[in-house]
């Protein structure tokens, strides 16, 4: 018998663009707990990522495999952040990125927190999402 | 100090040349943006063409991305291994791509330059005419649109710029938050 999967009602929400922080994270700062900690100082709750361009010492990413999640190591230092997007939500922020290692060689996935440390700078612009 | 890594929790961290200071986090905030869409010609120049498109319009800053697009012509630069004690790592020499050249994806911000004029900054992936994967710190002037156009939006605010300023902890001009009265 083929199992019936329960499909949950989408959430759809309007709303409109906020309050933009714009940001620069010196080194060795974590993108996803400097784009928390900068939503918390000014009291945002869900945003949007509008810009994200600077160099990580390496990069960790992930994705779902068959066996769980897999990680992406990226070395550097000088890893260049070359697309980043997602939403910014205390404790549950998802972010991702398409980055270059030092040969120029391209790699894609969700950031892991803790492990995406600025090298030299990154130039972080954060929107506000205000729901209706 | 001599620059050098450390590792905390599995992670690497760097530590410059510079002492580092706090704040870790540099921000400001606005209350708005205004949004742009510039579609660019075949054969313009990506940075001309941009600060055209900004010519007289009251903004600090801006970032935004290249969505898509190709090229005939670019030039960019990856991190290197220097032998400067206070600088261990820089740009290095350009990597020229000429041929047909497809975006993958492009960041960009708009910076302020210390007269405040504008400055861009790019870091952007691409493809080249084999297929090879390449990218790393695009230079807009050296940009050359081809085979399509190429469309970049890009979130302008007001009364806040990045502003370049030399920074001691890493020894860069970096571009940094500020707030400022643009006319």
């Amino acid at each position: 018998m083929n199992a019936v999967a329960t499909v949950e009602e989408s959430e759809v929400l309007g709303g409109r663009l906020g309050r933009l922080v714009i940001a620069r994270l010196k080194p060795n700062e974590d993108i996803i707990d400097s784009a928390e900690a900068l939503c918390a100082a000014h009291g945002i709750t869900l945003a949007v990522v509008r810009g994200g361009l600077g160099s990580l010492i390496d990069a960790q990413l992930c994705y779902l495999g068959r066996n769980g999640m897999q990680q992406i190591k990226v070395d550097g230092p000088g890893v260049e952040i070359l697309s980043l997007s997602g939403e910014i939500s205390q404790g549950a922020s998802r972010l991702q990125a398409v980055v270059a290692d030092c040969d120029g060689n391209l790699y894609a996935g969700r950031l892991e927190r803790g492990a995406n440390l600025s090298f030299i700078t990154v130039e972080l612009t954060l929107q506000e999402w205000l729901p209706d | 100090m001599t620059p050098h890594f450390e590792h905390h929790a599995g992670v690497r961290h760097f530590i410059h040349g510079g002492l580092p200071q706090g704040p870790r986090l540099l921000d400001c905030t606005v209350p708005d943006s205004q949004e742009l869409r510039i579609v660019l010609p075949l054969a313009s120049n990506v940075a001309e063409q941009l600060i055209k498109a900004l010519e007289g319009r009251r903004y600090g800053s801006a970032v935004g991305r290249i969505l898509c697009g190709g090229a005939s012509h670019l030039s960019y630069h990856r991190m290197v291994v220097t032998d400067q004690p206070e600088r261990p790592y820089d740009y290095g020499a350009p990597v020229v791509l000429d041929g047909y050249i497809t975006f993958i994806s492009g960041a960009i911000t708009v910076g302020r330059d210390t007269q405040g004029a504008p400055l861009l900054h790019c870091h952007a992936g691409f493809l080249d005419r084999d297929g090879r994967q390449h990218g790393g710190h695009l230079v807009l002037d050296k940009l050359v649109v081809g085979s399509e156009p190429m469309v970049i939006r890009l979130c302008l605010f007001d009364h806040v710029a990045y502003q370049v300023q030399p920074d001691d902890e890493t020894h860069f001009n970096l571009l940094h938050p500020v707030f400022q009265e643009v006319s």
